[in-house]
């Protein structure tokens, strides 16, 4: 379903995203986890289209994005880090607009937007100005309008930024049952605790390179025989996503 | 607690600087065009004072009311811009929650906050202000006494609009939500200002130049609101000046201390008002519109507006719009769009073409000729305005369009309609509003018409090219991105083929002028050069709406929210 090979991306003498090369299945919950300048942005960026790649291909839903990229966003879903909305359209405005970008019949595109107003908390607020919105709300409509046109994938970056506790708890449910109906997940976050309760595999980037792929039981057996900072204190087979992560990129590089 | 206001004012004075580190160039252009400026303002206060101190009965009476007058307008602008400033500094300013959070004294905030509207509203009208004062000094031989009596004068008359404006602006904070507060003050700032344009040229000061003209005015001062009142600060500041001038005896220093004891106090009050409301104003400030609990009257209306165009163009045009419509600060620009309209015909109405000799004659179509251009000009300058921020307005929100299956010419050929349709209807209205005026006739009027149709299309097709360009996704702010670096380029660019093109069309309409006039058919010859140069004409706009549009589509494929 996502399909990336050989993605790279310099600026000048930096190398932020190095000859990645990545397949995720069709339905599968995909978590793409790194620490801060790692690359992740960078690379869903590519993937969407919104940065040139240096080299590589990406694929969505089996369309190369740079040459069928119609096609292949009309796919997908994508939640950016910092979802900057149209702050003078209402939300019912913005979730009337993209849906006709993604060609949504009218009367189809009226009553999913009200449902997903609905979904998401937001019927109330409706008609005011996106500019009046708390970021958690904004947030959440970034989210409607990303399921909007039901894809069948998902890309989202940091979506659990600026969510509240109940908004977080329904957003994993959302996710979970998204996946179980065959929506493919590509979810870039620093939440590992939500990443490990959500997601069938992981993708670790460090400085902008993949340094481990797989399930967790892979992941954990990959950490054990990598090198240990000493920081990481379950090293078993218990061993939690966070301290698996915090093994294989090296915590000792500092504290931030 | 860290004391002092100074730590409060460096992240202004840091950018400031930088600011001038960045680009000196342009500060050398801007002190350059300023001192121009200045110089233009002076002569004309020069003649003025001078023709009243020859008046040896009404002089005396005729400087004071034309001091008073300055200072009326000058306490005018200064109340309303720093209302409008005090309402960013005290109440929008990103930085405002920042301070807030720290511990900073709400009356250390408010001395910090009142020194930024302070300067940032006044340093304009103390800019174009001081050429008349000046003037006040050469023209009467003023000694040192005035002009320390001037300065001392304008900091408490600067300050106490300042005063009263972050008064003002803490009530309306009160009251309304601030976002509406502020859209609401733009809107009469756009009005007041498009009034004042269209009154101050409809009194034609150009006859100021005129010894009758003159008198008018003087006769106008003469009458101007009787005698001023006496408990007003801008009457308490020409009391200062008027002795020290030497035009009349009076009390300087008592009306100075008039003044300088106003300010002190209302800056105190000042202080101890936002000292008290700051937290619960603040709060208010903060709080966004009441619900409609519908749709709103005027996506309805953009709807059934669109609905004609294809889907896709029709949600991007209606969204560009309520964008558009939703902005107040675009609405006080379209009223300044529209008071300077309102002038440029009024000049061309005023303009002394009106007589039918052969002279008058050439001179009225050489007149619409120039007319082609300047039209071609003024909508030019709108284009800068209004289609060159287009892309830029996109903003933070570009990854939209962007992540959607939407191919980018499709957003070109929507944001090309927006600006295209409005233009065009500007341009051929000045056109024949001002052909109207000048006496062209229809045949020569409908030419410029075509003539403007390809013009304005490749004006705009640039505009989204060099607006692609040099985007400024970083504001929202359209007045900004319209002076910005590539605007000029822009500009300067338009105008480049706005003589490219009038070049061309000189001679064919000239000759088709003149055998008109002798009524004597253009030769085989003539004809085929007549049609090569307007087709010449028309082919380079073509050639640039091309060429720009390609350029245009390109960019907004690298552009990056």
């Amino acid at each position: 379903m996502i399909e990336i090979r050989g993605l790279s991306k310099q600026y000048g003498p930096l190398v932020a995203v190095d000859d990645l090369t990545l397949t995720i299945e069709r339905g599968q919950l995909f978590g793409f986890i790194g620490r801060n300048g790692a690359g992740k942005t960078t690379t869903i960026r590519m993937m969407m289209g919104l940065l040139e790649p240096t080299e590589g291909t990406v694929c969505l839903g089996g369309f190369d994005i740079r040459r069928e990229p119609e096609r292949a966003k009309a796919t997908t879903g994508y939640l950016p880090d910092h979802p900057f909305l149209y702050d003078k359209l209402t939300g019912l405005e913005l979730l009337r607009f993209v849906g006709g970008l993604y060609g949504i019949e009218r009367r189809e595109c009226e009553a999913r937007s009200q449902e997903l107003l609905y979904d998401f908390a937001l019927a109330e607020r409706a008609h005011e100005l996106v500019e009046t919105y708390s970021h958690g709300m904004k947030q959440r409509l970034a989210l409607a309008a990303a399921l909007i046109h039901r894809p069948e994938i998902l890309v989202l970056d940091e979506p659990m930024v600026g969510l509240d506790p109940q908004g977080a708890l329904d957003f994993r449910r959302l996710l979970r049952r998204l996946g179980e109906t065959g929506v493919t997940i590509f979810i870039s976050t620093h939440s590992l605790a939500v990443a490990e309760e959500i997601c069938d595999r992981f993708g670790i980037l460090d400085r902008g390179r993949l340094m481990a792929l797989g399930d967790l039981t892979e992941l954990r057996a990959r950490a054990a025989r990598g090198p240990s900072n000493g920081n990481a204190s379950d090293e078993g087979d218990g061993s939690s996503l966070e301290s698996v992560f915090l093994r294989l990129v090296g915590a000792a590089d500092g504290e931030w | 607690m860290v004391g002092g206001v100074a730590p409060l004012l460096l992240p202004r004075a840091l950018a400031a600087r930088h600011a001038f580190r960045r680009g000196p160039g342009r500060v050398v252009f801007l002190a350059v065009l300023t001192a121009v400026f200045w110089a233009g303002c002076f002569a004309l206060f020069t003649h003025v004072l001078e023709y009243f101190h020859t008046l040896a009965d009404f002089g005396p009476l005729l400087t004071q009311r034309f001091l008073v007058l300055l200072f009326v307008t000058f306490f005018g602008v200064l109340l309303i811009s720093n209302t409008v400033s005090a309402l960013t500094t005290f109440y929008l300013a990103g930085d405002v929650a920042l301070l807030f959070a720290a511990p900073v004294g709400t009356r250390r905030l408010h001395h910090a906050r009142f020194a930024e509207t302070l300067v940032s509203s006044s340093w304009m009208v103390l800019l174009f202000g001081l050429p008349a004062f000046l003037a006040y000094g050469v023209v009467y031989g003023a000694g040192p006494g005035f002009y320390v009596g001037t300065v001392l004068t304008l900091v408490p008359f600067l300050v106490i609009p300042a005063a009263l404006g972050v008064l003002l602006t803490t009530a309306l904070v009160m009251v309304f939500p601030a976002r509406r507060t502020r859209d609401g003050l733009l809107v009469l700032v756009g009005l007041l200002v498009a009034t004042g344009f269209v009154l101050a040229r409809t009194l034609r000061p150009e006859r100021l130049a005129d010894p009758s003209g003159l008198v008018g005015f003087a006769a106008f001062l003469v009458g101007f609101g009787g005698e001023p009142s006496p408990y007003v600060p801008t009457t308490w500041a020409a009391e200062v000046l008027i002795p020290l001038l030497g035009a009349r005896e009076g009390e300087p220093l008592f009306h100075l201390a008039l003044l300088a004891s106003t300010a002190a106090m209302l800056f105190l009050v000042s202080a101890a008002v936002v000292e008290r409301v700051f937290p619960t104003a603040w709060s208010r400030a903060q709080e966004g519109r009441v619900s409609f609990g519908s749709d709103r009257p005027l996506a309805r209306w953009l709807r059934t507006l669109t609905a004609p165009l294809p889907r896709t163009t029709g949600l991007l045009v209606a969204k560009d719009l309520a964008v558009f419509f939703r902005d107040a600060s675009q609405w006080s620009q379209l009223l300044l769009l529209l008071a300077l309209i309102v002038i440029y015909v009024f000049n061309f109405s005023v303009l002394p073409v009106g007589d039918d000799t052969a002279l008058g004659i050439v001179l009225r179509d050489v007149a619409a000729f120039c007319n082609l251009g300047l039209a071609a000009f003024v909508t030019t300058a709108v284009a800068v305005r209004f289609v060159y921020p287009m892309v830029s307005l996109e903003g933070r929100s570009w990854w939209i369009l962007r992540s959607a299956p939407l191919a980018l010419q499709r957003v070109w050929w929507s944001k090309f309609w927006l600006g295209f349709v409005p233009l065009v209807l500007l341009g051929e209205i000045l056109v024949a509003a001002t052909n109207h005026f000048l006496g062209v006739t229809h045949g020569l009027t409908l030419v410029f018409g075509l003539t403007l149709l390809p013009l304005l299309a490749a004006v705009v097709s640039l505009g989204l090219a060099f607006g692609a360009a040099y985007p400024r996704l970083d504001t929202q702010n359209a007045a900004q991105i319209a002076t910005s670096f590539g605007a000029i380029v822009y500009m300067v660019t338009c105008l480049g083929l706005i003589a490219l093109v009038s070049a061309l069309e000189a001679w064919p309409v000239t000759r088709l002028f003149w055998a008109s006039r002798a009524h004597a058919p253009l030769s085989r010859g003539e004809i085929g050069l007549v049609v090569l140069c307007l087709t010449s004409a028309g082919l380079c706009c073509a050639l640039v709406f091309l060429a720009s549009r390609r350029s245009g589509v390109e960019a907004l494929r690298r552009l990056q929210a």
